[in-house]
């Protein structure tokens, strides 16, 4: 494996219940939502117990009619079959084979204030989201040792490419880190 | 919304699983039509009820029901029921489409993936039964705990926000959705 890369979403929130709902529900913001997005793509894993009180609750749900036409009309566009998508080009190829909607947001950065250097042998890219949480791609070469470090609030890191490990695990594609163990450490077994 | 009234029983959850499996290997019209029926009118009032209007919340469900034929090979009923993967779809269409309106060129659709069986036999056991656990845990937690639950994880609303929906104190909010996680987890360790 020559390089890694992981998607960091940071947020100076605590990380508890209130953030396990917003996993589950998708309403933690455009930079969890968009994490959350692409670990159920990439490994179609999630917070089983959060999301089964939602498909429950979906069961309980009102019905409000559709058009009375709403089936035909899904019928005629599942014939006309998928549309076209737009492929993007990115300055690194392996990042292209990433979930369509991480993808998109990676180009978009790129086209805006792109890669910068961090410490020898990592880059990083900025994802423009907006909301509270900030959400970056971090790339690190092979062989490249990032020294111990500590950051402000809660950190999730998803790795996208490559691996990984730090003192309390080893991690691959689709595998979450969660700065806090101590107040997290349910939710990161139950994610990863 | 009906507080976990049984709406449905596991024979219909079988009986819904066994439709989608029907769509996925002999693109079943008649099942398809089934959960059509069942499923659109839902996720149309959930869409309502998270703030689109009526056309948007149309438009979205017929997307998502699109997507659960075109996808319904992904779907493995030893990982979670139709409803939870439903709600997975319509959750990630959602969040899809607020972010097209900046991008219209976008497909969201693309590569979407879904829960497919990818886990180890056992994990995949393990997996419906946390979700019919829950189900059953859900039916002994007291009203109150359980509305906090599903508007913080089905209608996705901050703690805050639903202090002032219900007009109880902030710190009553969170101290009930603790005692609902504790009785679940117990409920979810003693099986």
């Amino acid at each position: 494996m020559s390089r890694v890369e992981m998607m960091k979403v940071r947020s100076g929130h605590n990380v508890d219940e209130a953030t396990r709902a917003a996993f589950a529900s998708g309403r933690g913001g455009p930079a969890l939502g968009l994490l959350v997005h692409s670990l159920t793509e990439m490994r179609g894993i999630s917070d089983l117990a959060a999301e089964a009180v939602a498909g429950a609750a979906l069961e309980c749900e009102n019905s409000t009619e559709l058009s009375p036409h709403a089936l035909d009309l899904v019928f005629a566009a599942i014939e006309r079959g998928p549309q076209p998508t737009t492929k993007r080009s990115l300055r690194y190829s392996e990042l292209s084979g990433l979930p369509a909607a991480l993808v998109d947001a990676i180009a978009t950065a790129e086209r805006g204030r792109g890669w910068k250097a961090a410490t020898r042998g990592v880059t990083q890219l900025q994802l423009n989201l907006p909301g509270r949480a900030r959400a970056e791609i971090i790339r690190i070469e092979a062989g490249t040792t990032v020294p111990r470090h500590s950051h402000k609030g809660q950190e999730v890191s998803l790795c996208l490419v490559g691996g990984y490990s730090d003192g309390r695990g080893a991690y691959g594609p689709g595998d979450v880190s969660i700065a806090d163990p101590s107040s997290l450490s349910d939710l990161a077994r139950r994610l990863c | 919304m009906r507080l976990a009234g049984e709406v449905l029983v596991e024979e219909d959850r079988a009986r819904f699983a066994d439709f989608l499996v029907a769509v996925a290997t002999t693109r079943d019209r008649a099942a398809f039509s089934e959960l059509f029926a069942y499923y659109a009118p839902r996720v149309k009032s959930y869409l309502m009820r998270l703030g689109s209007d009526n056309a948007q919340a149309e438009e979205i469900s017929q997307d998502v029901m699109v997507t659960v034929w075109r996808k319904a090979s992904l779907f493995d009923r030893n990982q979670a029921s139709v409803s939870t993967w439903i709600f997975r779809i319509a959750r990630n269409r959602r969040i899809d489409v607020f972010r097209r309106t900046k991008k219209p060129d976008l497909d969201p659709d693309e590569e979407m993936l879904l829960p497919s069986g990818v886990d180890a036999p056992d994990a995949q056991v393990e997996a419906m039964e946390t979700e019919a656990r829950v189900r059953a845990a859900m039916k002994h937690l007291p009203r109150e705990q359980l509305q906090l639950l599903q508007l913080s994880f089905y209608e996705g609303l901050s703690h805050s926000e639903i202090a002032d929906k219900l007009d109880i104190p902030l710190g009553t909010v969170k101290s009930r959705i603790r005692m609902a996680f504790r009785k679940m987890k117990t409920d979810l360790d003693e099986e």
